[in-house]
């Protein structure tokens, strides 16, 4: 029968439980060997999206819709499907969260879901459990591209349907800005200018691994959108990315003075 | 002499041939429960490659507290589900103290879960920590099963609200436990998430299995053990209210008859959880200690009117019927390790002692009883414990305020001038809160080991 001291009973655990997790996060390294593979996974996607517009004019009768960017708790999920005759004959993601855990849960996710895509034809796809946000920005992505789809199809005019901008092909001239190197990495824009406006703005490079992957997801759509919105490089930098939105400002400047030159 | 002598001698062999001590398993239990929480880390640490920045630390610190909630929440649950290991080898009192302390810790645990979960999710949807509520209801609407979990959280927050000190106290006993009941409905719901959100169950199927194995065993225990136990015991032995007598003014004795009593398995020094089927009382169950030996057709509790229950104790009529489920409680001889004994009493916490006193094997002159009241008048069954004294060649002594109402001088000294050999005795004691620890000082002072010393108590 030992005297009780509640309260520093109380102070003890509290401090042994909040130093042992404190402990523990600590003991984690802000990147891992998985880190690799998520860069290669972003070198991957700068090359799918490079290759995107092409890929959409090439094939007759095949086309290339990327969906809409969703931003979820993980990061960002964006659809690419490749429709031939009417149909949808591939779903992949273009952009899925990544980092930590979220490297497990997208390749746990999304090949499901990309399968689910093509078995369904629709956007009526189950989640995956266990990847449940990562699931629900996919399927809005999804819906988003399919809803272009059938846009594209009642027009049936356009064979080829690119991401963002119904791009009258014409006068639609694609313009890469400079690479920008910043304290994080590289950056580089590349715009699409039609009849003198940005009618699209993406980065091709962007800073990426560890925290660099939340930066770019959080500050690369909001800079696009910007850029798209003002026509000109004059836009503001997204708070807690300043060194990738500074790095975007100039290759955005860069592309702009390529497109006007 | 000699033969009293040389009689003694054998009695005392006989006697220690009697003594089994049985170690407590509460040892071998915490280092389970230890090893169980390593392995809860362990799957964390296990799953997560690394963590990029502030916010992921604030989501993993939201994963490890819900993890390790989601672990002790069915050990808190288990610690009350009367498994007999942890009744009568733990203790009950200890287990209790177990519950209570563990509980508030995974309660803590399960709000921090929420809060740095949802602060997490919200700076990753590139939020700030004033949009928790909204991402919280964001979460709740469009995640599966956070709906419940939601449910049980609320319902966690009110028993936690409710069991703190100064609530509990304002709050009538059966109210507080049937808001305490709730736990279980509170478990359930927030059981589910864990399986469909948690991200080392969806990574580590294996995870998963164990996870169901752990709450299905504890859903089984206490199916078996506070429900299936309970309804068979009182089936077989069909108890009824024999009689209530008036021990002394405030204290009443119950007896209680019933068939093959004696197979019920009860020892002396343990107690039962009362809930006599009488108008206004059958919805409310009550610890008392069996004031005598089990005999096969009877039992007697020997009860101080304290609360609204036990107040009414004396209005119970021969016949009414008895729900019991028991037996209950360490304090019982597999304590002992020792040929001599001291049991300690205050009060009414007589009762266990006054059943040691009766059954404890030993030779004269063994056995001691210490008994602790206010006046002459309040040392109930005074009676019987002369003539068990008388008969036994035990030693009683009180120990009585004053005429002025100056206290008695239980004090190491005082101890070891009444038994020289104080320090080669093991000590039962049950009494009020401070009455024990008093004693239990002034016994540590005259060189009693503290693992000689047993003791049961209820305050939380």
């Amino acid at each position: 029968m030992k005297k009780s001291h509640p309260i520093r009973r109380v102070l003890l655990a509290s401090a042994a439980t909040v130093s042992g997790i404190v402990l523990l996060l600590s003991l984690k390294p802000a990147t891992d060997s998985n880190s690799a593979s998520a860069q290669g996974a972003a070198a991957q996607e700068t090359a799918a999206a490079q290759e995107s517009p092409q890929g959409g004019a090439a094939a007759a009768g095949t086309s290339t819709i990327t969906g809409a960017a969703t931003q979820t708790e993980y990061g960002v999920v964006q659809v690419r499907l490749t429709v031939a005759g009417g149909k949808i004959t591939k779903a992949e993601a273009v952009q899925a969260p990544k980092g930590g855990t979220s490297d497990q849960k997208t390749a746990l996710s999304v090949p499901k879901l990309n399968q689910e895509v093509v078995a369904t034809q629709s956007a009526d796809i189950t989640s995956v459990s266990g990847a449940t946000y990562t699931s629900g920005g996919y399927k809005k992505s999804l819906q988003s591209a399919i809803d272009k789809m059938k846009a594209a199809g009642a027009n049936t005019a356009a064979p080829s349907q690119s991401s963002a901008a119904a791009a009258p092909a014409a006068q639609a001239k694609t313009v890469t800005g400079e690479v920008v190197s910043t304290e994080y990495g590289p950056v580089q824009v590349r715009i699409t200018v039609a009849g003198g406006k940005i009618t699209k703005a993406d980065a091709v490079q962007a800073p990426s691994g560890g925290t660099s992957d939340q930066k770019t997801a959080l500050a690369i759509p909001k800079l696009n959108q910007e850029a798209v919105a003002a026509g000109n490089a004059n836009i503001d930098s997204v708070s807690g990315a300043s060194y990738t939105s500074g790095g975007y400002k100039k290759s955005l400047q860069s592309a702009l003075d390529k497109a006007g030159g | 002499m000699t033969t009293t002598l040389a009689g003694g001698r054998a009695a005392r062999r006989q006697t220690m041939r009697r003594i089994r001590p049985r170690r407590s398993p509460a040892t071998l239990l915490l280092l389970a429960v230890w090893a169980g929480a390593v392995g809860v880390l362990w799957l964390w640490w296990h799953n997560t490659p690394s963590i990029a920045d502030q916010n992921g630390k604030i989501l993993n610190a939201g994963r490890i507290t819900g993890l390790l909630a989601g672990y002790l929440m069915a050990l808190v649950v288990l610690q009350m589900a009367r498994v007999p290991a942890l009744e009568r080898r733990v203790g009950s009192d200890r287990v209790a103290r177990w519950h209570a302390m563990s509980g508030r810790y995974t309660l803590c645990l399960v709000f921090a879960h929420v809060f740095l979960i949802m602060w997490g999710y919200a700076l990753q949807a590139g939020k700030t920590l004033s949009d928790i509520v909204q991402q919280t209801i964001d979460s709740v609407n469009q995640l599966p099963d956070m709906g419940k979990a939601a449910i049980g959280t609320g319902l966690f927050l009110l028993i936690g609200l409710s069991s703190i000190g100064g609530i509990r106290r304002r709050l009538p006993y059966d109210l507080w436990y049937h808001v305490h009941l709730l736990t279980y409905a509170a478990v359930f719901f927030t059981f589910w998430h864990q399986i469909t959100t948690g991200n080392d169950f969806a990574l580590t199927p294996i995870a998963k299995t164990v996870w169901y194995g752990l709450y299905g065993t504890v859903t089984a225990l206490v199916v078996w053990y506070r429900i299936l136990t309970p309804i068979r015991l009182n089936m077989r032995h069909r108890m009824r209210v024999e009689a209530v007598i008036e021990e002394t003014p405030g204290i009443v004795s119950v007896l209680i008859g019933g068939r093959k009593l004696h197979r019920m398995g009860a020892e002396a020094g343990q107690f039962f959880r009362w809930r006599f089927l009488a108008p206004g009382m059958r919805f409310s169950s009550h610890p008392y200690s069996l004031s005598a030996a089990p005999r096969p057709n009877m039992l007697r509790i020997t009860v101080k009117a304290i609360g609204d229950h036990s107040a009414r104790l004396r209005e119970l009529r021969p016949g009414m019927k008895v729900w019991a489920e028991g037996p209950y409680g360490a304090l019982t001889s597999q304590r002992r390790t020792r040929g001599k004994v001291l049991l300690v009493a205050g009060g009414v916490g007589i009762t266990p002692m006054r059943a040691l006193f009766e059954t404890l094997p030993g030779a004269a002159g063994d056995i001691t009883l210490l008994y602790r009241a206010n006046t002459t008048q309040d040392l109930a069954l005074w009676d019987e414990l002369a003539k068990i004294a008388d008969e036994r060649g035990a030693r009683l002594m009180y120990a009585v305020n004053s005429p002025d109402g100056e206290r008695p001088d239980i004090s190491a000294d005082s101890l070891r001038r009444k038994l020289p050999d104080i320090d080669n005795h093991d000590v039962f004691m049950c009494g009020p809160p401070g009455f024990a620890q008093s004693v239990y000082e002034a016994l540590r002072g005259a060189g009693v080991p503290a693992r000689r010393i047993h003791h049961e108590s209820f305050e939380m």
